[in-house]
């Protein structure tokens, strides 16, 4: 049975003539994965080298590195929210932002709170020192007033 | 080559060499990692780092301002190198208090303990003590990385060469980082553990005690180890390998560096496929009179054979004071004179009724002295090969994504698919000897028709099964002489056993499949009473003195044109090229 | 001057909303891709040399001549890669680009694509920029339509396309050796050089790699002139022959504490004073500005007493800094600890070191658990030495790592030991816990 559908599979195979070696398609069909899937399962890597022609373990070696994709034991909410505690939104209370959403929510930065509806996690310079402290929904930087605002935008309030 | 200077020192090296290579040639040791000279050049462990600079044609020195790694430096003519200056003595000392932050301090249940560069470095180059205050990064070992490996994964100093190994020779890729920045780690993906033919490998590249060898694993400290040169005899590739013993007790076999050879590395069948040779199998004692029943269809060699009864057979005494009397000498008696008196009457008689097998594993000079010794008796005595063993087709890396060979110019290793260490040689003496080689399944028919009355078989194989019909041609001899290490079918019927001795156990030189001989040296005394197949057949033959392998290879060199090679040169730790 | 000093780069900018093609070509967009192609591209890029623009990048090289070391003749293919993994704290500049007006940046990315000869370019993106992802989809959608990009550009001949690549969260991509790993699939490990990437880059083929901001630059060079170009910033400095000059505008990211952070753009030269109090309202609640980052957090502070330092290519160097880096300027008030600053700033490379050089992937995380145990009260004197001792072996030292993440992981440790001293042991005798408060990780 395969973990992947055949179009993330076709899209996955349309990526290939954009890169002179299918291995560049790493990135992108992690991407893809993890957007249907909310993480990016053990049999997908497995699907995922060998359209690649990879090992398993070279597209493991890749997705590990970035610390962004999830393995299949801890698969995103629905709503991915990273906060920023770099130097520009720590001085502007980002550290304090942060711990003070975790504490409220009862988690860990990573992780899954509201009945899976929402991630929490923490972020390096999201460049939006602008709107410090900032934050990240999904794809999105936007400001982070407070925690108040944080936990609407998290739940889809706003 | 051109003029480097290592420390004030002028060489000429090969300007394709890189600085550790370069100093290492001028006698300056530059501490590293993370190189490893099959392997492509990371840079990653910092631990090379050397001053360097540029010799100008006036004689001036420019040096650069930074620290360069001596493992990505060529040796390009007028380099000049520093590594004793304050400034490459404080980037070492400081690289090794960072490797050490999270290395546990558990050398003394450590494996590597003795040869670990860690030990060896933070000796030669490091701190005395660690400014840590912090409590150490503690990671979780990973018994499961391999069936042979163990990764004790806080010890690893994330060189990497692991990791290449299994992109770059083996080509399996089973190993990988995972992580990033402090907090990564080698790992294996679920369901896909590093168990590749050549993954043992990554045990010895490791520097430190990261990668162990489960098979090793707290049986010996190394100190205890003494090394002896020698040849894997698991297939014709020959790799060149170091045997570690401690009081006639294998513990490890290791590859041995020899371009000529296989390289740097070898193969998980060689490394860990000689347990037999120290296992309850070996024929330990000299026999004479045959078993009562034979166990034609005995698969391997083992146990079977211990159920049999022995009442018709003489095994000889097994005290150290009987041990002349039993094997008997040069001067006669015992079971080798009467293994002498048997073949001389057959061949007397006939020689066209006598036949001897001669083993792809015999070494040279084995092969030469028993051919010698027989045509000696009669010119009409038969000499053949023994069994060739072919197992599959030659196995190629490093792999491709699916597992496919490598194309020709891309080989890095090969694990042949002829199972035994020396048909050049043995087709090289027998071509001398009878004019042609007879393959063995020739003989076999032979035997099998009645066209023998006697038959000098010699073994060495490792266990393997005899199917029944070699077994039977065997059954109508009047008299069958079985040289051996282990207890076959064929030893059980055998007239007379002559229990002999594995390549750990003997001196003896074999080729390999490109024409290369190497020698095994004597790192363990055999089992027993068992005895090295040269003196058996130095005192079979009735030869003088002991047997001594440079002396028989020039004798080989003058009798047989094809390796008259082994009359010019020695053949060296590195091997000769005998048969280009 | 800079009053009367007229935005080029953000002149379309600033209304929250994406140029479109229309709106720009109505602008005179494309004009100097139109200039461009009627040159040769050595001609080109001689004009780029020839305006002294050094990249925008943090490293400050010079642009035009980085285009020269491809190797001549080459039969192909040649890639050219747009940086745009911005992830140095502090720095923003370049995600408005390409929010706002993304076909400025990619009419430079034809001509340089055109100089260089290249006739594929993957847009490095960090993931976190979709807006401006969709930005440039849009804009490159638009291209393809007009005949900007794909094949025989404008009936030039020359033929280009473009792919965007979206990173997945990890400042080494920001190196461009790291790039081009993770462009091409694996673990962004900077590559040990040589080779350099114009010789061996990506897919092992000749590759030039640059910032998005240059990009911008480019286009207007080839708009309106090098000689304009140079009217704006600081001039060579005839004392020093291997200065380059600090020429054009220049984008810089306010933030911190002041009362108005955001993105202006200036000619080269503008101070950190004149930043903050002309141009981002003064240090907020009306203190006073402790120390300033000039230009991302690897580059280390400027004091109190450095704030006219000039923020060019030279300024900063000056005065310890280890140099202009992105322009993104942070400003940290007095009443803010020294010692949680650099804190946050180890703990930021401690999280981003890729892991591959010893020093690096040691050092960074060592000296976070160093300052960790400090603001926690448990500091001693010894542990300014040791984390001297780390500035020195990660990167203040020079060649002790692949590249230069750890150069600027030691320089804010070096400049905050050197400049904030007293702070430091102060409160280390004190004994103080910082009131800074940090979250509690999982593991």
């Amino acid at each position: 049975m395969s973990v992947l559908s055949e179009s993330i599979k076709q899209r996955i195979r349309e990526h290939f003539d954009r890169y002179p070696s299918k291995q560049a398609v790493t990135l992108p069909a992690l991407h893809m994965v993890q957007e249907e899937l909310r993480c990016v399962p053990a049999g997908a890597i497995e699907e995922i080298a060998e359209l690649l022609e990879l090992s398993p373990a070279q597209v493991y070696d890749t997705m590990s590195f970035y610390g962004f994709f999830r393995d299949e034991d801890k698969p995103l909410g629905k709503r991915r929210v990273w906060i920023c505690r770099s130097l520009p939104c720590m001085l502007r209370g980002g550290d304090e932002l942060l711990a003070e959403v975790c504490d409220r929510l009862h988690i860990s930065p990573g992780g899954n709170a509201k009945n899976d509806q929402v991630t929490i996690e923490l972020a390096e310079c999201l460049g939006a020192c602008e709107m410090a402290p900032c934050m990240l929904i999904e794809d999105e930087v936007h400001p982070a007033i407070d925690a108040d605002h944080v936990l609407q935008v998290a739940e889809g309030k706003s | 080559m051109g003029s480097v200077f290592i420390d004030d020192k002028e060489i000429d090296v090969d300007p394709k060499s890189n600085l550790i290579q370069a100093a290492r040639e001028a006698g300056v040791e530059v501490p590293y990692y993370c190189w490893h000279h099959d392997l492509s050049v990371v840079a990653s462990c910092r631990m090379c780092l050397v001053e360097v600079g540029e010799k100008k044609p006036d004689g001036s020195v420019a040096m650069l301002p930074r620290l360069v790694p001596a493992c990505q430096t060529p040796a390009k003519p007028g380099t000049v190198v520093r590594t004793n200056t304050d400034k490459v003595k404080a980037s070492r000392e400081q690289t090794l208090e960072y490797l050490l932050l999270n290395h546990p301090l558990d050398c003394s249940i450590c494996d590597q303990a003795g040869e670990c560069y860690l030990q060896d470095y933070t000796y030669k180059f490091g701190r005395s003590h660690s400014r840590l205050n912090e409590p150490k990064v503690q990671r979780l070992d990973k018994y499961h990385i391999g069936e042979q490996i163990a990764l004790f994964t806080d010890r690893c100093v994330m060189c990497t060469r692991c990791v290449r190994f299994t992109r770059e020779i083996s080509g399996t890729a089973e190993l990988h980082v995972i992580n990033r920045g402090s907090v990564e780690e080698i790992d294996v993906r679920p369901g896909h553990p590093c168990n590749n033919k050549l993954a043992g490998n990554v045990v010895d590249i490791c520097p430190v005690g990261a990668l162990c060898s489960k098979d090793f694993l707290y049986k010996k400290r190394v100190w205890w180890l003494k090394h002896a040169d020698s040849v894997c005899t698991g297939c014709s590739t020959g790799c060149s390998i170091v045997v570690d013993q401690n009081e006639d007790k294998m513990y490890r076999i290791r590859p041995r560096e020899n371009p000529q050879a296989q390289g740097s590395f070898m193969c998980d069948e060689g490394r860990f496929g000689w347990k037999h040779l120290q296992g309850e199998g070996r024929l330990t004692a000299p026999r004479a009179g045959r078993l009562a029943v034979a166990a034609a269809t005995a698969v391997g060699s083992h146990a079977e054979g211990s159920s049999l009864s022995r009442s018709e057979s003489r095994v000889l005494p097994q005290s150290d004071a009987d041990f002349q009397d039993a094997w008997g000498g040069t001067s006669g008696g015992g079971i080798l004179g009467e293994v002498r008196s048997a073949i001389a009457s057959m061949a007397k008689q006939d020689g066209r009724r006598f036949v001897a097998i001669v083993s792809p594993f015999m070494t040279c000079e084995e092969a030469y002295l028993l051919c010698d010794y027989l045509r000696g008796l009669s010119k009409h005595i038969t000499l053949a090969m023994g069994e060739v063993p072919i197992v599959g087709e030659d196995d190629l890396y490093p792999k491709g994504p699916r597992g496919e060979s490598p194309t020709a110019d891309n080989v890095k290793f090969t694990i042949r698919a002829e199972k035994c260490p020396n048909r050049l040689g043995v087709e090289a003496v027998l071509k001398r000897f009878q004019g042609e080689v007879i393959p063995f399944d020739v003989v076999l028919k032979s035997l099998a028709s009645g066209a023998f009355d006697g038959a000098y078989y010699v073994g060495g194989y490792p266990p393997h099964e005899i199917p029944s019909g070699v077994v039977r041609a065997f059954e109508g001899l009047k008299l069958l002489i079985v040289q051996d290490l282990l207890q076959t079918p064929l030893s059980d019927l055998a007239d007379y056993v002559l229990a002999s001795a594995s390549f750990a156990e003997r001196q003896g030189t074999v080729i390999n499949h490109k024409g290369l001989a190497q020698s095994y040296r004597v790192a363990v005394r055999p089992p027993g009473e068992a005895r090295a197949d040269g003196r058996i057949l130095m005192e079979l033959s009735g030869r003088k003195g002991l047997f001594h392998s440079p002396t028989i290879l020039k004798e080989i060199a003058t009798e047989i044109p094809a390796l008259s090679k082994f009359g010019k040169e020695e053949v060296g730790t590195q091997g000769l090229m005998v048969m280009a | 001057m800079s009053e009367a000093f007229q935005p080029v780069l953000l002149k379309r900018c600033g209304k929250n909303t994406t140029v479109g093609i229309d709106a720009y070509l109505a602008d005179g967009g494309y004009q100097g891709l139109k200039n461009a192609l009627a040159k040769q591209p050595g001609e080109v890029t001689q004009t780029v040399i020839d305006s002294g623009l050094r990249g925008r990048g943090g490293a400050g090289f010079s642009t035009g001549t980085k285009w020269t070391f491809l190797p001549k003749g080459h039969p192909g293919p040649i890639y050219l890669c747009v940086n745009g993994d911005e992830s140095e704290p502090g720095t923003f500049n370049n995600r408005v680009l390409i929010e706002e007006d993304p076909h400025q940046v990619l009419e430079g990315l034809v001509i340089a694509g055109y100089a260089i000869g290249a006739s594929k370019s993957y847009f490095y993106l960090r993931y976190e920029y979709g807006r401006g992802y969709r930005a440039l989809e849009k804009a490159i959608e638009e291209m393809y339509s007009r005949n900007l990009l794909g094949k025989n550009i404008l009936g030039s001949g020359y033929s280009l396309d473009i792919h965007l690549h979206r990173g997945a969260g990890a400042y080494i991509c920001g190196e461009e050796t790291g790039l081009i790993e993770s462009l091409e699939g694996k673990r962004a490990w900077p590559r040990i050089k040589p080779p350099f990437p114009a010789i061996e880059g990506a897919f092992r083929k000749p590759t030039i790699v640059n910032n998005i901001e240059t990009l911008a630059c480019v286009t207007h060079i080839l708009d309106r002139g090098p000689d304009w170009f140079k009217t704006i910033g600081i001039p060579k400095d005839p004392n020093n022959p291997r200065d380059g000059g600090s020429y054009g505008p220049k984008l810089y990211c306010i933030s911190g504490h002041v009362d108005k952070p955001g993105l202006v753009e200036l000619p080269l030269g503008v101070t950190a004073r004149e930043l903050i109090d002309n141009y981002a309202g003064g240090v907020w609640k009306g203190r006073k500005a402790k120390a300033v980052v000039p230009g991302g957090i690897s580059m280390g502070f400027l004091s109190a007493a450095e704030l006219d330092t000039p923020l060019d290519f030279n300024g900063p160097g000056k005065v310890g800094c280890l140099g202009l880096g992105t322009a993104a300027v942070i400003v940290i008030d007095d009443q803010t600890s020294m010692v949680d600053v650099l804190y946050n700033t180890c703990r930021f490379f401690a999280h981003e070191s890729c892991g591959q050089c010893t020093p690096c992937r040691e050092g960074t995380a060592w000296s976070t658990k160093i300052l960790k145990r400090i603001r926690e009260g448990q500091g001693t004197m010894a542990d300014l030495k040791t984390l001297d001792d780390i500035s020195k072996t990660i990167g203040t030292m020079p060649g002790t790592t692949i590249c230069g993440l750890a150069d600027g992981a030691a320089w804010p440790i070096k400049n905050a030991l050197q400049k904030f001293r007293p702070e430091f042991e102060e409160f280390i005798k004190s004994g103080r816990r910082s009131d800074l408060r940090e979250v509690a990780l999982a593991h």
